[in-house]
């Protein structure tokens, strides 16, 4: 009973701080982390400070587990619920305030203090930031895939063409214009100038992927499921086999030296960008319009929408940030082929969406964080990785049809709101 | 709720009691060498290959107690890590082994489309790395702390042409190969200059492509046939070999067919039949007739194992000796691992007529090996036959 007490007043306490305590706890792990980390760590007999979490030792060397989750335990958990707690009526105290203020500037505050934490954090090792975009760019993947496969309800297969669209048009336009480069020869412009024009290069690389998204929408749309899910893979092949046979950005041996541009800044800017942009989107009467096209297009069309500019507009506005995305994996990579926008990113990014849960911007980010990590901590298993990672995917369609998480978007202002509020209005 | 308790307390406890047993064992110095193999995705053989090769070397290293360099002997690990054949999981890898694992070494990736980005990060970590099976120019060019343990596309086309030259005599050529596969199609048009270099423009009688995965070649055959080839050279992979000679002798081509290393898989053999024998392929080694090392290191892969290596496998015991000898040329680690790195790709650079079972090797500047190629024969048991060397 006693537990089950204690349990209930945790959870209570926990739900009393607004996210603002969370984050600054965070923070403060973070910058504790990268102060006494590695002293502790060798304290703890390991080797390092556990990359990510110590999820990895957890296949490769679970003899550490233990110390890891020690370390785990004093680094993070305590320091984060310490001052999370602690600061509770501050934090509430100015939530309130900026609930007062516009919802973009506490937005802005909040995505600040994100990034801070992602900036400590990541500081301590190369490994963690690597994944950390990477992660990051397939959050963005997988949210534009949800618009098209879940709030549009219909099932693309060509989002690795969008995406390697994305990736070849930013990278043509870098290579040209910003560096020497074998391909095209020595470069037009000052490669100082090159991270300021980077954004462009990357609207670039999603306005043609957003093109190719028309082309595919014209002939498709006028059939449905099944068929677009054909016409739709069937564009994914047509852009690898296209791109293989453009020599000038070098066929199937592919292309590669783009400057390494896409730092964390870039790359947290896309994806809350992204984020953000989607959110509004599903929730606009054109995202909500695009959900009653999903359900009954016929009633959708005696309601006035216009069902088949809707679901234009929301497929190339998919291919958009997949193109967006793309821009952005090409400069972390900083070499692409055609062969690798093929089936096998298909199925990962497919998977992405619906474990996370379908028609939902938090499931697509639950989603691609999860199948990432889970990809990440069970690489030592080798060939049974893909025993285990296929039947999480089978228990979870199973038990929760839908994903993990379906059906929930961010209400910015009510996750924000501080929480003495929140609870009175729940009595 | 009690019960429950306690035994939360008392795992809690157990787990506690783990974390000392790492206690005691002070951090003795090792030499990291990290495999940068495609254990999972579309290769898993090559992965394979690349791992045993790996281990078997590591075994050998541990019956000797270490890698004597200078005067400590150090113990040697192995930092095995899976890119799924995909190219940001081989750049994942590699950043991980350097920075997290901190490796001397890398020994991977092997295709090229991962060799190449993963490359770039062991430069930019200035961290010597050794693919043992990446054909691409840029995986090397441009990038002074990696290496590769095979001859190039450039070297092979020209090596094809001189041996057929040389063995039949013929002017009149054929190709056949897949547009949209980088390795056959860069191979395809080497051998295309050199054959026309040494017969003049227009030898080629024939020149045709298809694209991956296609199974029906008939009018590319026809057109081959009725071209008057004397020969005809596809640097295709062992599925599309056995497709291809077998259509080839249905529609009546019955000239010699010729090949590249890409037919050194036994599948070759199990899937063409004896549609294949007799005919010949320039590759890096030949299992059947080896002599010296290479027998010694097939006999005992085949025992541990239990198959013949293909030259992935080779290729790879040879990339990981040339990084052991670089790192026993070092005569002595500082134990500062950005030094000890430098020192490795100083001496890797240097090392010349290393003798590998894969032939002898010299490296280039730009990290490429100077090497011979050898011609194998199928022979009418179905075996590689070793038939001769050609020398650039």
């Amino acid at each position: 009973m006693r537990l089950a007490a204690l349990w209930g007043w945790v959870w209570r306490s926990a739900a009393a701080v607004p996210p603002l305590g969370w984050l600054i706890g965070a923070f403060c792990a973070a910058v504790l982390e990268l102060l006494i980390g590695y002293e502790l760590a060798i304290m703890l007999y390991l080797p390092k400070v556990p990359p990510l979490f110590g999820a990895t030792l957890l296949f490769q060397n679970p003899l550490l587990f233990p110390a890891t989750l020690l370390f785990d335990l004093l680094v993070y958990i305590l320091p984060v619920c310490a001052v999370a707690f602690g600061t509770q009526r501050l934090t509430d105290r100015a939530a309130a305030f900026l609930e007062h203020r516009p919802t973009w500037l506490a937005a802005l505050m909040h995505l600040v203090l994100m990034y801070a934490i992602l900036h400590v954090w990541t500081e301590a090792s190369a490994y963690r930031l690597q994944v950390s975009k990477l992660v990051m760019i397939a959050v963005m993947l997988t949210l534009s895939l949800n618009v098209i496969n879940g709030y549009m309800g219909e099932f693309s297969c060509s989002h690795p063409g969008f995406m390697a669209l994305g990736a070849y048009a930013a990278s043509v336009f870098t290579l040209v214009l910003f560096t020497q480069d074998r391909l095209f020869g020595p470069a037009l412009l000052p490669a100082a100038l090159g991270p300021f024009c980077y954004p462009l290069a990357l609207f670039i690389g999603g306005m043609t992927a957003a093109l190719g998204a028309l082309v595919v929408a014209i002939p498709s749309f006028r059939t449905r499921g099944d068929y677009l899910a054909i016409i739709s893979l069937a564009f994914m092949f047509i852009v690898k086999s296209a791109i293989e046979n453009i020599e000038p950005v070098g066929g199937p041996r592919g292309m590669g030296g783009q400057p390494n541009w896409s730092t964390l800044p870039v790359v947290f800017t896309a994806m809350a960008l992204c984020i953000w942009i989607i959110n509004n989107f599903v929730r606009s009467t054109l995202g909500k319009a695009l959900n009653a096209v999903r359900d009954n297009e016929t009633a959708a069309d005696a309601m006035t929408i216009n069902t088949r500019r809707t679901k234009m507009v929301a497929f190339m506005f998919g291919a958009f940030w997949a193109g967006v995305a793309g821009g952005l994996y090409a400069h972390e990579v900083r070499h692409v082929t055609p062969g690798g926008f093929g089936i096998q990113m298909l199925a990962e990014q497919l998977a992405m969406v619906y474990f996370g849960g379908l028609n939902s911007v938090v499931g697509s980010v639950v989603g691609a964080v999860s199948i990432s990590m889970v990809s990440e901590v069970l690489k030592p298993l080798g060939l049974y990785k893909w025993l285990v990672i296929p039947l999480i995917l089978i228990l979870v369609m199973i038990f929760r049809p839908t994903g993990l998480i379906a059906f929930r978007d961010f209400d910015i202002k009510r996750i924000l709101a501080p929480r003495k509020a929140a609870l009175k209005r729940r009595e | 709720m009690r019960k429950i308790t306690t035994a939360i307390v008392l795992v809690l406890a157990v787990m506690l009691a783990f974390t000392f047993i790492a206690c005691g064992k002070k951090a003795q110095p090792t030499i990291k060498i990290g495999i940068n193999a495609p254990i999972t995705g579309d290769i898993p053989k090559v992965g394979e290959g690349t791992r045993f090769a790996a281990q078997m070397w590591l075994e050998q290293i541990q019956q000797q107690g270490g890698l004597q360099v200078g005067d400590t002997l150090y113990p040697v690990q192995l930092v095995i890590e899976d890119n799924e054949s995909k190219a940001e999981s081989a750049v994942k890898a590699n950043t991980k082994m350097i920075t997290e694992d901190e490796v001397l070494i890398i020994i991977g990736p092997q295709a090229s489309k991962q060799a190449v980005p993963a490359g770039g990060v062991a430069n930019d970590y200035q961290t010597p790395m050794i693919s043992p099976w990446s054909t691409n120019p840029d995986t090397t060019e441009g990038r002074p702390f990696v290496f590769r343990g095979c001859f190039l596309d450039p070297f092979q086309g020209p090596v094809v042409a001189k041996f057929v030259d040389e063995e039949f005599g013929f002017t009149k050529a054929a190709v056949l190969y897949d547009v949209a596969s980088d390795y056959p199609k860069g191979l395809a048009e080497f051998f295309r200059s050199a054959w026309e270099e040494l017969h003049g423009p227009g030898s080629v009688v024939a020149y045709e492509s298809f694209t991956t995965r296609d199974a029906d070649f008939s009018s590319q055959l026809t057109k081959i046939r009725n071209s008057g080839a004397e020969f005809l050279f596809t640097p295709q992979y062992y599925n599309e070999v056995a497709l291809i000679v077998k259509q080839a002798r249905e529609l009546g081509f019955d000239n010699p067919i010729v090949g590249s290393d890409s037919w050194g898989s036994a599948e070759t053999v199990a899937l063409c039949g004896e549609s294949c024998y007799g005919q010949f392929f320039s590759t890096h080694y030949a299992a059947a007739g080896a002599v010296g090392e290479t027998k010694a290191f097939i006999d005992r892969y085949a025992e541990k194992y239990g198959y013949v290596p293909d030259d992935v496998a080779a290729l790879t015991w040879d990339s990981i000796r040339l990084a052991q000898q670089a790192i026993l040329a070092t005569g002595g680690l500082t134990g500062d691992i950005k030094k000890d790195r430098q020192a490795v790709r100083d001496q890797l650079a240097r090392i010349s007529d290393f003798e590998g079972i894969t032939g002898n090797m010299t490296f280039t500047e730009e990290g490429d090996p100077i090497k011979c190629a050898v011609i194998v024969r199928i022979s009418e048991a179905g075996e590689f036959e070793f038939y001769r060397q050609v020398c650039p």
